[in-house]
């Protein structure tokens, strides 16, 4: 009996032994990822990205090396709601935070915490744009003017010859939900100077006219409206709701001279889709409204199979999911960490369902 | 004035509700004389559809309201309950009409719960409807997993609930839904002033102890003013989702503003015991002229708030002159 006991304790120090030498070779990075929100499906994909990542990292290595615990506001109005999540993850004590922030202002002093207290951090999406100096180490985002130059580029190869066949001025909207968040502006901004550009360049002149944060933050080569071939139309809704959206792009799609439109997210994207559900202007044909958006989602992905939306830019969520939890682990683990732009690119019915871009669609 | 005020007509129709006419004339006249694209029928026609969801909210919230309270819930409610909707049909294979059910039912459940807490425990309407807009805000997202809703799109099975609202005959689409709603309007006119139910709710906002000692049962009827409005925000609910093509979980706040300012400018009176829901019919179409015709004059998002809101304020401040007359 004592024999058998002494084995068993022997036994169990070597196993007690083991598991403590297994358990520091194979360090468990623990991570806290604050979101927007996961009230669009497009934040369902970010998830799904960061899912399969840590999935990947996790088989490689053997042995859970990597878990996190991503949280966000209910919508993206709700700043308050974020900082407080931005407080707990910090409280969690993470080896690294990921952040996409609602409003970098209010969250500046939690920043400034997770600073002193050592903790990396990593933006994501948007990122965290005018963030204290030091503060986020790298970004994982989609560089919003690019994508919105894409947008500006598919949709002047389209209209172009309508442009030059016009007698009259003709007419390009834009919609945007707001006049103040980075993302949205960055594409409306990067949309119209690209368009003014790439139509300068065939001697078209353009005005802009509307929103004046647009017209006035816009780099652009414009025209007054007299002088103007095209006249792109900035429009901002009094309140981000589709319907305020729709109303916005129903007013644009109305006017005689109108030929193209653009949405600048999924939002302004879906306003567009339905005022046009009453107008039925919208078309890939040349006598027809021509309509691009952003993003994707059921509405959109039906609007743009049916021709109705002759396509839009998406980003990379799924993407952006991936690159962030690998960001993570190598800030986590000290290594030097730089800007990964996650890219985007323009869709149409013909590319839907080809390898670049099904993957990063979402419903 | 004077002679104005005595005038039978005059008397029975109400000056509140007279006044608003006639700034609606004014208002329309001056959209369509500023706006070619105001002038435009598919314009007149988006804004009845834009106005139908605001439209219920308001006839269900004036009953509240007349009893003194107020339901802040109906907003994120409509949201929830039409995600709710979404959901049954796309993930779980259910049929249209049992989502329809389902939406219109959760309405009357919180609407229960509201009337319960505010009439049984006594919890101030504002507070209680305020918590349950909470409540419903998170469920939304908690039953759907986040999830954006989408309910049947024209061409797909059960989009026939869309035709309800706006029925289209060789490609031009009539505003069919403007009839329901009108029938709606008449049907709870007589609920309102004509029956026991609508005559115990406005003596609940002119005094309520005085029911009490008369022997009516005053929780049960200062309740049936919640499940109307849950009611209502049900259909609302419906109707979002057949004029709007997704709904965003977590969003909704703010949509029962234009619901309970519909009925303020109408003519309810935020401390009760009076109240009409012809005078909120109007309060609305002026709340949703203001909405469409903004923008066509080329009025900048900014404006078109401060706008709007000093109308309201104008309009209450006529009623509340009116009053103390």
């Amino acid at each position: 009996m004592k024999k058998a006991l002494s084995l068993f304790l022997v036994l169990l120090l070597i196993v007690g032994t083991l598991s403590v030498a297994i358990a520091a070779d194979g360090k468990t990075y623990s991570f806290e990822i604050v979101s927007k929100g996961f009230q669009s499906t497009y934040w369902q994909a970010v998830l799904k990205g960061c899912l399969s990542e840590t999935q990947k990292i996790n088989d490689e290595a053997g042995y859970e090396m990597v878990k996190f615990n991503m949280v966000g506001p209910d919508s993206e109005s709700d700043i308050a709601v974020q900082v407080n999540e931005f407080e707990s993850a910090l409280n969690a004590g993470p080896d690294a935070i990921g952040l996409a922030a609602l409003d970098v202002n209010a969250l500046n002093d939690n920043i400034a915490a997770a600073q002193a207290a050592g903790i990396p951090i990593i933006g994501f999406d948007s990122g965290v744009p005018n963030a204290p100096a030091g503060a986020v180490l790298a970004n994982a985002s989609t560089d919003n003017y690019a994508a919105g130059e894409v947008v500006a580029e598919n949709l002047y190869a389209k209209i172009k010859d309508r442009i030059l066949a016009a007698s009259t001025p003709v007419r390009v909207g834009e919609i945007n939900q707001d006049a103040t968040s980075e993302s949205i502006t960055n594409r409306g901004l990067g949309f119209i100077d690209k368009f003014v550009a790439l139509a300068a360049a065939d001697g078209i002149k353009v005005a802009v006219v509307g929103n004046e944060k647009y017209v006035n933050d816009s780099t652009a080569d414009k025209v007054a409206e007299a002088d103007a071939d095209v006249i792109i139309e900035v429009r901002v809704p009094a309140q981000t709701t589709t319907e305020l959206c729709a109303t916005e792009a129903g007013v644009v799609l109305n006017q005689p001279d109108t030929i193209a439109i653009f949405g600048s997210n999924q939002v302004s994207a879906e306003g567009i889709i339905t005022a046009n559900e009453m107008l039925g202007v919208c078309g890939s044909t040349d006598d027809m409204i021509i309509a691009v958006g952003f993003d994707s989602g059921t509405v959109i992905k039906a609007a743009v199979r049916a021709g109705v939306m002759f396509g839009a830019v998406t980003q990379s969520p799924v993407g952006i999911g991936e690159k962030l939890i690998q960001l993570l682990l190598a800030a986590a683990k000290g290594e030097a960490v730089q800007d990964t732009d996650t890219g985007c690119a323009f869709y149409t019915a013909e590319t839907i369902d080809s390898d670049a871009i099904a993957p990063n669609l979402y419903d | 004035m004077t002679k104005l005020r005595n005038n039978s007509l005059i008397k029975k129709l109400g000056v509140q509700r007279l006044v608003i006419t006639g700034v609606l004339i004014i208002l329309f006249v001056f959209f369509y004389a500023m706006s070619p694209s105001f002038r435009k029928y598919s314009t007149i026609v988006t804004m009845t559809s834009y106005m139908y969801y605001i439209m219920l909210m308001a006839i269900g919230v004036t009953f509240p309201l007349i009893t003194g309270g107020v339901d802040l819930s109906i907003g994120t409610g409509l949201v929830c309950y039409s995600i709710v909707g979404s959901f049954l049909m796309r993930q779980m294979g259910l049929p249209i009409w049992v989502a329809m059910l389902v939406t219109v039912g959760m309405g009357i459940f919180f609407g229960f719960f509201n009337g319960i807490i505010i009439a049984k425990l006594n919890l101030p309407p504002f507070i209680t409807t305020l918590c349950t807009m909470m409540i419903v805000r998170g469920l939304g997202s908690i039953l759907t997993g986040g999830m954006t809703g989408v309910w049947p799109m024209a061409g797909q099975d059960g989009s026939w609930f869309r035709d309800l609202l706006k029925y289209k005959i060789n490609g031009t689409i009539y505003p069919v839904g403007l009839v329901f709603i009108i029938l709606l309007v008449i049907f709870m006119s007589i609920v309102l002033n004509h029956s026991r139910v609508g005559r115990y709710i406005i003596a609940i906002g002119s005094n309520k102890e005085a029911l009490k000692l008369s022997g009516v049962n005053v929780v049960r009827w200062h309740v049936m003013a919640y499940v109307f409005s849950g009611f209502f925000a049900g259909l609302a609910a419906i109707a979002y989702a057949g004029t709007f093509t997704s709904i965003t979980p977590g969003t909704g706040a703010g949509l029962e503003l234009d619901a309970i300012g519909g009925a303020i400018i109408g003519g309810t009176a935020m401390t009760g015991g009076s109240g009409s829901i012809v005078g909120t019919f109007l309060g609305v179409c002026l709340i949703s002229l203001l909405k469409t015709g903004l923008p066509n004059v080329g009025l900048q998002a900014n404006w078109q708030q401060i706008i709007t809101g000093s109308i309201l304020i104008v309009a209450v401040t006529i009623d509340m002159i009116r009053r103390r007359k």
